[in-house]
């Protein structure tokens, strides 16, 4: 049962991704997006991450994309579907993504790791995830907030109208 | 007392250094900085000297190299040559300094000239300290390119700077045959300590040449016959430092080192008699120069080089005393001549003999001073002049050699000549150029008067009234000296016969028709000669392999940018400016990637 | 029981997906919505690994945080880019942007 939802979360994931790069409008796309990124958050869940799962929804869809639909509502007139959205290169480009993903298809299945199923034991829960970063990758950890801070920074700069 | 003296050199060192650093900052004051670092040297140099009374020796700072498993270490030689080197070059450089304020006074690069007089002030006092050849090498470099810095110190006009070029290879044409010497020496004798000097055994012939190349060095940087030329050509610095550099320490410093490697020369008498050979015609031919030449500086660079023969001369004649008294004395005579030569130019605005004139009523310090300086040069009793050449003349005499004998003695005749000539021409007679002399300011004056009073009183030390004590100081071991009354005599009698004949020839120094003596005018022709034997040639070769690179090594580099720029124009269209197309052979790269890797897995795992 | 490997099929594709949409996007907008969809997917890959091939570590999920992070980072100061550059040029046309070129 539960594998069938899986396989339903996936199918819908990989629709909602192609639907955000081909549809006409972009502002369809972008709820596309959201979708997609929800159906992340639900793939996270059955591989035993609700945390970042959860934090998947908190991030992406309640932060970056309110920050696309800002992006997209401030960028007027640009949503119009009358407007070529495609670089000339739609087919080149399509034939490599199509070729690369050939390539790891069959790669994948050429390698025994790929069958291994859920290992008996329990993944890691949250208080290991939250001693991991606050020990080990306590540095890295802080830099994060460092870059945080510093995008926020530079996005103010950036984005202030110069008189 | 003794073990302090490592600490001299390091006192102009740091100012040299303060001088560079901060000589914006200090202006005029940088002066100060020299002349004190310059002092203190001096009252550390006299202390060394008293403390000498107990006992010198030399002491090793601290191991440095092994070549070979034979040592050479940092290590400090204090015995009576080198307090007397020490003493000489601190007064004098201290005299020098003091007067150097006056007479540099308003140069733009005021600073500069003292941080590198206080560089060369350290070189030359490390080269005089030092317990080994590889040392003073590197002293010996270093007084080399502070004269060079210092000849060309003026280097907009080209003469400066092309004497400053000349200064500085022709010393190094000596210097490389010191580098080799020091390299045989190493090599075959193991040691190039001083004090090892006298014991070191191996094959004659190997001997010899070592000390000849050392010799070599010596004549390099003491302007001897053939690399004599560079010296007048250094007048083009300035005035005090030509008294300093070229008249008093630098140029000694090639006695002093046949001084210090006395004993290596006196084991081997083909060496020696080369010495005195070299000695007696760098003495001649530069005294019969100096008889001619007009410019006041260039008089006193040629009589430079003919006392500096002269002292080579004494060395070689076997008369170490005579050589180490003269160039003590010398030091200080000719110091006090350079600097009396610079106060009258600084006051006449000219070099030319013929253009002064009736100065002696117009500068009297200077020109007593100056006076006093002529009279030591010259010899006349009982100024310090007479006294060290004397001991010169007598070791000559002793040596045997008639020849060498009458080389000291025209050349003592000659100086008192030229010197005269040169003060009659100078200070007395009519003023015969539009100038308004006046005497220097008290800054350069004092320095003068002291040097005349050493000048004057110097010579006393070597004389029996003071029981020879500089014989006894400088060479306890020779046991008793006596004066040679009749040597003494002779030497007088020479000394004023060439003052008598300057006085008898006065009328026709000026109506003096150029080109009677050619030969002589033109300075043997050494320069032509040397310029068309290596410098023309040279220029040649120069030319040849310059034209060489522009046309074809620089055709190849040409070449290989413009095909670059071909390349690069063919191929810029390449560049759309479209993100798209950059991601694209970006991801095409990926997939040829992950191809690669897959197939060489796919290989490896075969194999 | 859902083998690893239809979670790494699952990634590949998602990943494919947004290489093409990067690819051939024309609008700077969904230019970073394909950016984002390739990050998905390698987060995806991360966390599966994780949780099949090494379940006693954590380092899977906190590397993919990381790059939550980051990419939340990278799509704030895009955007912000975007706006700017459209308030100059009155476009988010990648092809109107080639000013970079020669």
């Amino acid at each position: 049962m539960t594998e069938l939802v899986f396989y339903i979360i996936a199918v819908s994931l990989c629709a909602f991704a192609f639907l955000s790069v081909t549809v006409g409008d972009v502002f369809h796309s972008a709820v596309c997006l959201t979708f997609t990124l929800l159906s992340v958050a639900g793939v996270y869940f059955f591989l035993g991450a609700p945390f970042i799962g959860v934090i998947q929804i908190l991030v992406y869809v309640g932060g970056i994309m309110t920050l696309f639909i800002f992006a997209i509502k401030l960028t007027a007139k640009i949503g119009d579907a009358s407007i070529r959205q495609f670089t000339r290169q739609l087919w080149p480009g399509a034939a490599l993504a199509g070729a690369i993903l050939a390539l790891l298809l069959a790669v994948i299945r050429a390698n025994a790791w790929s069958l291994r199923l859920l290992p008996p034991v329990q993944g890691p829960d949250l208080k290991q995830l939250g001693v991991e970063l606050l020990t080990r990758y306590l540095l890295p950890f802080e830099f994060i907030s460092l870059l945080l801070l510093a995008a926020l920074v530079g996005a103010i700069v950036i984005g202030k109208v110069k008189k | 007392m003794v073990n302090i003296a490592h600490f001299i050199p390091v006192f102009p060192f740091v100012a040299f250094w303060l001088n560079i650093i901060f000589g914006c900052r200090l202006g005029v004051a940088c002066a100060y900085v020299s002349v004190g670092a310059s002092a203190i040297s001096a009252v550390l140099a006299v202390l060394v000297f008293m403390g000498l009374q107990a006992g010198g020796g030399s002491y090793v700072l601290t191991p440095w190299l092994s070549v070979n498993g034979h040592p050479i270490s940092l290590g400090i030689i204090v015995d009576s040559l080198t307090v007397m080197m020490l003493l000489v070059v601190t007064i004098v450089g201290t005299l020098i300094q003091i007067y150097s304020i006056g007479y540099m006074g308003g140069d733009p690069r005021f600073t500069r000239y003292f941080a590198y007089i206080s560089l060369f002030m350290s070189s030359m006092l490390g080269l005089v300290l030092v317990d080994n050849l590889f040392l003073l090498y590197i002293f010996w470099e270093g007084v080399g390119l502070c004269s060079c810095l210092l000849v060309a110190f003026w280097y907009e006009k080209p003469a400066a700077a092309a004497a400053g070029i000349k200064a500085f290879i022709t010393t190094r044409v000596g210097d490389t045959g010191l580098l080799l010497g020091i390299l045989l020496l190493m090599s075959v004798g193991h040691s190039l300590r001083f004090a090892d000097m006298s014991v070191i055994s191996a094959p004659e012939p190997l001997m010899v040449l070592a000390a000849l190349l050392i010799f070599m060095g010596a004549v390099g940087k003491s302007a001897q016959f053939p690399l004599h030329v560079w010296l007048p050509d250094a007048m083009e610095g300035p005035t005090a430092v030509s008294a300093l550099i070229h008249a008093a320490t630098m140029v000694a410093a090639g006695v002093y080192l046949v001084a210090r490697c006395y004993p290596l020369f006196t084991a081997h008498p083909l060496a020696l008699q080369t010495v005195a050979v070299i000695g007696a015609i760098s003495a001649v031919m530069a005294a019969s120069i100096a008889c001619f030449a007009n410019d006041i500086k260039k008089v006193l660079a040629y009589s430079t080089i003919s006392q500096l023969g002269l002292m080579m001369l004494g060395l070689g004649a076997g008369g170490y005393t005579g050589g180490t008294f003269h160039l003590m004395t010398h030091a200080f005579f000719k110091a006090l001549l350079f600097l009396g030569a610079g106060s009258v130019i600084h006051a006449v605005h000219t070099q030319d003999i013929r253009a002064m004139g009736g100065l002696f009523n117009k500068m009297k310090v200077t020109s007593v001073t100056f006076i006093i300086g002529a009279l030591a040069l010259a010899g006349v009793a009982p100024l310090s002049g007479f006294w060290s050449k004397d001991e010169i003349l007598t070791a000559v005499w002793q040596h045997g050699n008639l020849g060498l004998f009458i080389a000291a003695v025209t050349t003592s005749f000659l100086t008192a000549f030229y010197m005269t000539r040169l003060i009659l021409l100078a200070f007395f007679g009519e003023s015969r150029g539009a100038h308004k002399a006046h005497e220097s300011p008290a800054v350069m004056t004092m320095p003068l008067v002291i040097l005349a009073f050493f000048a004057l009183f110097l010579g006393f030390a070597g004389s029996p009234w003071a029981h020879h004590a500089f014989q006894r100081f400088i060479a306890p071991e020779e046991g008793e000296v006596a004066l040679d009354l009749g040597m003494a005599v002779a030497s007088t009698v020479i000394a004023c016969a060439g003052i008598l004949t300057a006085f008898l020839l006065r009328g026709k120094f000026l109506g003096y028709k150029e080109g009677t003596c050619a030969l002589i005018e033109n300075k043997y022709y050494f320069d032509e000669i040397y310029d068309a034997l290596f410098v023309k040639p040279f220029h040649r070769l120069a030319a040849a392999v310059a034209r060489f690179d522009q046309v074809r090594v620089d055709g190849v580099v040409n070449g290989v940018s413009r095909c670059v720029q071909e390349l690069a124009q063919a191929s810029r269209s390449l560049q759309t400016g479209l993100v798209e197309n950059y991601l694209l052979a970006q991801a095409g790269g990926v997939f040829v990637l992950i191809v690669v890797v897959t197939l060489v897995g796919k290989l490896c795992h075969i194999f | 029981m859902i083998p690893l490997g239809h979670f790494v099929i699952l990634s590949a594709v998602l990943f494919c997906i947004g290489l093409f949409g990067v690819l051939t996007q024309r609008n700077a907008i969904r230019f970073l919505i394909s950016v984002e969809i390739i990050l998905n997917a390698a987060n995806i890959n991360l966390v599966a690994c994780n949780r099949y091939l090494a379940p006693a570590n954590a380092e899977g999920q906190v590397v993919s945080l990381f790059v939550i992070g980051v990419a939340a980072a990278a799509s704030v100061v895009g955007l912000i880019l975007i706006i700017s550059v459209y308030r100059q040029r009155k476009s988010v046309f990648l092809d109107d942007f080639n000013l970079l070129k020669w």
